[in-house]
């Protein structure tokens, strides 16, 4: 066994006890801890995907060593590997660039329980992309909850305390649904491991008992995991929770945490289940219609918004539908397109809260298109951060969202059936996400009525740097370069997603 | 690799002067000059990457399909016109937005554009063509929000909603040939035949998406309503260059879907044909009525130019040699005579503050060279022998009736001829009343203000001239365009 096979459980071991230890820190020591931890994460992934990618092959690792049915595994293979790297790599610029903004939104004294939140959110993201065992996802699925939850209160405004309240009733529901079907399964299988589950299941299809209890375990889970992600019509939470949390938690909460929910869907399908057992149930189907609808309503009610931060919320409602779509295809083709997917749109999403943080900055911290008329002179950064962002999300080419839309659509010409829904629903949402996005980029460089903001900020573009923390900078830059990246080498990625899901069955 | 220059050398100048503009904006010699310069070697490494040829592979985007530019004969036809037109409006430009505290950026994204042109011209895939064609958008665009008042900002909207909106309904037939064709890669003659398209079964709404979708850069109905917007609230150089130049950037789209990637054989006979042939008369028509009832003068031009590029489009859609003829030979002589006239627009407005075309009461006596030239181009665009809107005219007339297109043989030349009727009477009436404003005259008083300076009317001079000579002298333009219409293109 090569040492490196150990780093999955030293980097979910790494994260979770950064948080312990940061309870008796300072703020400031706590946040060094914290990113500390998660540049390790990524190096660790890095290493992983690094292996797995040369040897070629996943490989599962017990914990503590006890056999079936009783250990707990962690699995990993080139999948896994690259969205801990993808996730802990958006995860660290979200939190450098949100440092200064967190230290002004929460209170001193809480500040070291944000990190700790950050830390707990970074261990259970990673475990739920690692697991190999539905009842370890369960438990990170709560902590994850629970952390989100922290994450979304911690500004201790009143809206934030509803959104959480909010949060924590949906997710609840969903992880309960989880709950049941994993029951439900354990019932039937008599097995919570992946692997030995998946011989379960498919010895089960095969004498053709237990055809309704399999039904509802698919459905209860996939309705769950969808709850808790944000589907359509269950996204009701989405936008008070991403639009009134501090940048750092909007953009981990709506660019990581609904998608380690994915994740762990699209694993159950593979791993549980099989590619073939879902497409049989149908489930695919449902999730399809929902994604659909999902793009086309998330994009209307963005376009009816005014507020700059719920119209990037329900965006995440739009681009979590383009995911379940992907999926909902049934091909491998739909299920590449929508992990990529995953990667884009937290990358882009990372970026959009954050450099939109820095506009309303400079707009006398208001967040509706009027006020921010113009302040994509005053804060030029933030400007074109946030330009780059809604050009991704629309699908402008050389852009991260033009591979995931060049994605779906060869994927949808391989599903005949779904083929023209398929290219409808992405021409009309590109079509409406160009609306709202290019309408309040139009207004960022528009000249705001003048004396509006002279004291903070001139058009010379001196003043308008130093409004940007160092951090802040750095993560703007790198949330660009990484756009750019996906949108113009995405073949790497695109094959390592491909080998990765060919390990996954 | 020398073709990497005309596209990414005025990419980088023009950031240069973005990021830089600011500080030589206190020379204003200094700008001008770094404006002059760069526009000036851009036409050259334009010409010269026409004339040297060369494909380069830029990168491969996912499988099967690779970025790369190459040089072939419409790459090298439109790169040239668009660099020439270019130069000339750029000359006129420095002396028109010679007041302008902002100009600094107005010359940064002028200069960037014609990189995003060029590339589309020289592009060798439908996917580094749809980069480079929402890169022209993006890029354009603030030439057109150049002024920031109210009207400029709706009309930049106006412009990004219709140019986005039209790419995005192309982008569905370019992600649907992606697949049915097997690659994006420009091949004279297209994919498909008629044999091979009944396999593909949506292939023929794509194509009629990808018409539709990039017409609305070329002014085709129902796309064209940006142009009547964009142009009066533009500076008057960046009209010229939206109408003269970017307008065609549409018609090379529709051209390169077409006859390189689908297959004019596939569509010939087609309802998508019938359909393209009705929108792009129907536009011819209507641009021209439009025009004709339009008094604001900018606006009577836009109309106009929605009018003309349409019957590019009409020739294009002939899918005959003759008629693809005429439509390239149109597409050079409306580039000079559009650009020419707005232009002259622009050179009134400064001059004489006045807009409508009705306030322009003894405006020969102020500019009289500039007036000539504006007629000389009008009769040209009106396609009065020998002017050289009657060459074009007369080969898509010829096309049309050997096209075997049923009834659009006869409606075809039909709407032409109307539609010429209705261009002398919206161009006409502005040289009547500037040189024969009569002893008392009716209506608004004579006009007054200064003489345009030599900078301004020099362009104008010498694309009324070429207005005039391209048409008295075809010879090597036809013969080259004609060439092009053999060499496979239409199959």
């Amino acid at each position: 066994m090569s040492f490196v096979q150990n780093f999955p459980f030293f980097s979910i071991i790494l994260a979770m006890f950064s948080g312990i230890v940061s309870s008796v820190l300072k703020g400031k020591k706590a946040r060094v801890l914290s990113i500390c931890a998660i540049a390790a994460t990524m190096v660790l992934s890095a290493a992983v995907l690094a292996y797995c990618a040369a040897t070629g092959e996943s490989y599962v690792y017990w914990m503590g060593h006890f056999p079936a049915p009783w250990g707990n595994e962690i699995r990993a293979g080139v999948l896994e590997g690259l969205t801990a790297l993808l996730f802990s790599a958006i995860m660290l610029l979200s939190v450098i660039g949100g440092v200064k903004y967190t230290q002004t939104d929460v209170e001193p004294s809480k500040q070291n329980l944000f990190y700790i939140l950050i830390d707990l959110m970074l261990s259970s993201l990673l475990a739920l992309v690692y697991t190999n065992d539905l009842f370890t996802a369960y438990v990170f699925v709560e902590i994850n909850t629970i952390a989100g939850c922290g994450l979304i209160m911690i500004t201790q405004t009143g809206r934030s305390l509803t959104a959480a309240i909010r949060y924590m009733v949906m997710s609840s529901l969903g992880s309960g649904l989880f709950l049941i079907g994993l029951s439900l399964l354990y019932d039937v299988t008599g097995q919570l491991l992946m692997s030995p589950a998946q011989e379960a299941v498919g010895e089960i299809v095969e004498s053709g008992q237990y055809e309704i209890p399999l039904l509802v375990i698919v459905a209860v889970v996939s309705v769950g995991l969808a709850i808790k992600s944000g589907l359509f019509p269950f996204h009701y939470w989405i936008p008070d929770t991403y639009g009134y949390a501090t940048p750092t938690a909007s953009a981990i909460l709506s660019g990581l945490v609904s998608k380690g929910y994915i994740f762990l869907l699209i694993k159950f399908y593979y791993r549980v289940l099989s590619p073939e057992s879902v497409v049989r149930s149908h489930i695919g189907n449902v999730l399809f219609l929902f994604g659909v609808a999902g793009m086309m309503l998330g994009s209307l009610r963005a376009i009816m918004q005014t507020d700059t931060r719920k119209m990037i919320a329900y965006s995440s409602v739009a681009q979590i539908g383009y995911i379940y779509m992907g999926i909902g295809l049934g091909t491998p083709e739909g299920m590449i397109a929508a992990v990529f997917h995953i990667f884009s749109h937290g990358a882009t999403k990372a970026l959009l809260f954050l450099s939109a943080r820095g506009l309303y900055r400079v707009s006398g911290d208001r967040t509706d298109f009027l006020a921010l008329r113009g302040s994509g002179y005053r804060n030029r950064l933030a400007g074109v951060g946030f330009l780059v962002g809604s050009l991704s999300m629309v699908g402008f080419p050389m852009l991260s969202g033009f591979i995931s839309k060049l994605l779906f659509a060869t994927s949808a010409m391989a599903s005949p059936g779904k083929m023209l829904t398929t290219l409808i629903a992405l021409a009309v949402s590109t079509v409406l996400n160009a609306v709202y996005f290019l309408r309040l980029l139009t207004g960022l460089y528009r000249p705001a009525r003048s004396g509006a903001y002279d004291a903070g900020a001139g058009p010379d573009g001196a003043a308008g740097e130093r409004v940007n923390a160092p951090g802040f900078r750095v993560a703007v830059l790198c949330l660009i370069a990484f756009n750019l990246i996906l949108g113009l080498f995405s073949q790497p990625i695109v094959r390592a997603i491909t080998e990765g899901l060919a390990m996954f069955s | 690799m020398f073709l990497l220059l005309p596209v990414f050398f005025p990419l980088a100048a023009g950031a240069a002067m973005l990021l830089a503009g600011r500080r030589m904006g206190k020379s204003r010699a200094l700008l001008n000059g770094f404006f002059l310069a760069a526009q000036a070697l851009e036409t050259v490494f334009t010409i010269l990457a026409a004339a040297l040829g060369g494909d380069v592979t830029l990168l491969s985007l996912t499988g099967n399909l690779t970025m790369g530019l190459r040089v072939d004969g419409v790459g090298r036809f439109f790169g040239v016109l668009t660099a020439v037109m270019w130069f000339l409006t750029a000359v006129y430009a420095v002396s028109y937005l010679k007041e302008d505290g902002h100009a600094a950026g107005f010359y940064g994204f002028y200069l960037m554009v014609p990189g995003a042109l060029i590339g589309l011209d020289l592009a060798a895939d439908a996917l580094t063509f749809y980069v480079f064609f929402e890169l022209m958008t993006l890029t354009s665009l603030p030439l057109v929000l150049h002024e920031r008042t109210k009207e400029a900002v709706r009309a930049g909207l106006k412009y990004l909603f219709y140019s986005v909106g039209g790419a995005f309904l192309a982008l569905f037939g370019i992600f649907y040939l992606a697949q049915a064709a097997g690659s994006l890669t420009f091949l004279p003659g297209g994919y498909f035949t008629a044999a091979s398209a009944a396999s593909a079964p949506l292939l023929l709404p794509a194509a009629l998406c990808m018409i539709v979708g990039f017409g609305a850069k070329a002014g085709m109905f129902p796309l064209h309503g940006w142009l009547p917007v964009a142009h009066p609230a533009a500076p008057a150089p960046a009209s010229a260059v939206l109408s003269g130049v970017i307008t065609k950037a549409g018609v090379l789209a529709i051209l390169r879907s077409i006859y390189d990637l689908i297959g004019p054989a596939a569509l010939r006979g087609t309802w998508v044909q019938s359909a393209w042939l009705i929108l792009s008369l129907l536009t011819v028509f209507l641009g021209s009525m439009l025009a004709y009832r339009e008094p604001v003068f900018k606006k009577r031009l836009a109309y106009s130019t929605v009018s003309q590029v349409s019957y590019v489009l009409f020739g294009l859609g002939l899918m005959d040699p003759l008629g693809f003829t005429g439509a390239l030979a149109h597409v050079a002589f409306h580039s000079v005579i559009k650009t020419g006239l707005f232009l002259f627009a622009g050179a009134v407005i400064r001059s004489t503050g006045r807009t409508r075309a009705e306030e322009f009461q003894g405006l020969g006596r102020i500019m009289p060279v500039s007036l000539g030239a504006y007629t000389a181009a009008s009769l040209a665009l009106i396609g009065i022998p020998p002017a050289s809107g009657f060459i074009s005219k007369w080969y898509l007339a010829q096309g049309a009736l050997a096209s075997g297109t049923g009834v659009f043989r006869y409606l075809g030349p039909a709407v032409l001829l109307i539609s010429a009727l209705l261009t002398a009477g919206y161009l006409l009436p502005p040289v009547i009343a500037g040189f024969f404003p009569g002893k008392e005259p009716e209506g608004p008083a004579l006009i007054s203000g200064e003489k345009p300076p030599a900078m301004m009317a020099l362009p104008i001079l010498l694309l009324g001239a070429a207005a005039v000579l391209l048409g008295c002298f075809p010879g090597p333009l036809l013969g080259w365009i004609g060439r092009l219409a053999e060499a496979g293109i239409v199959g």
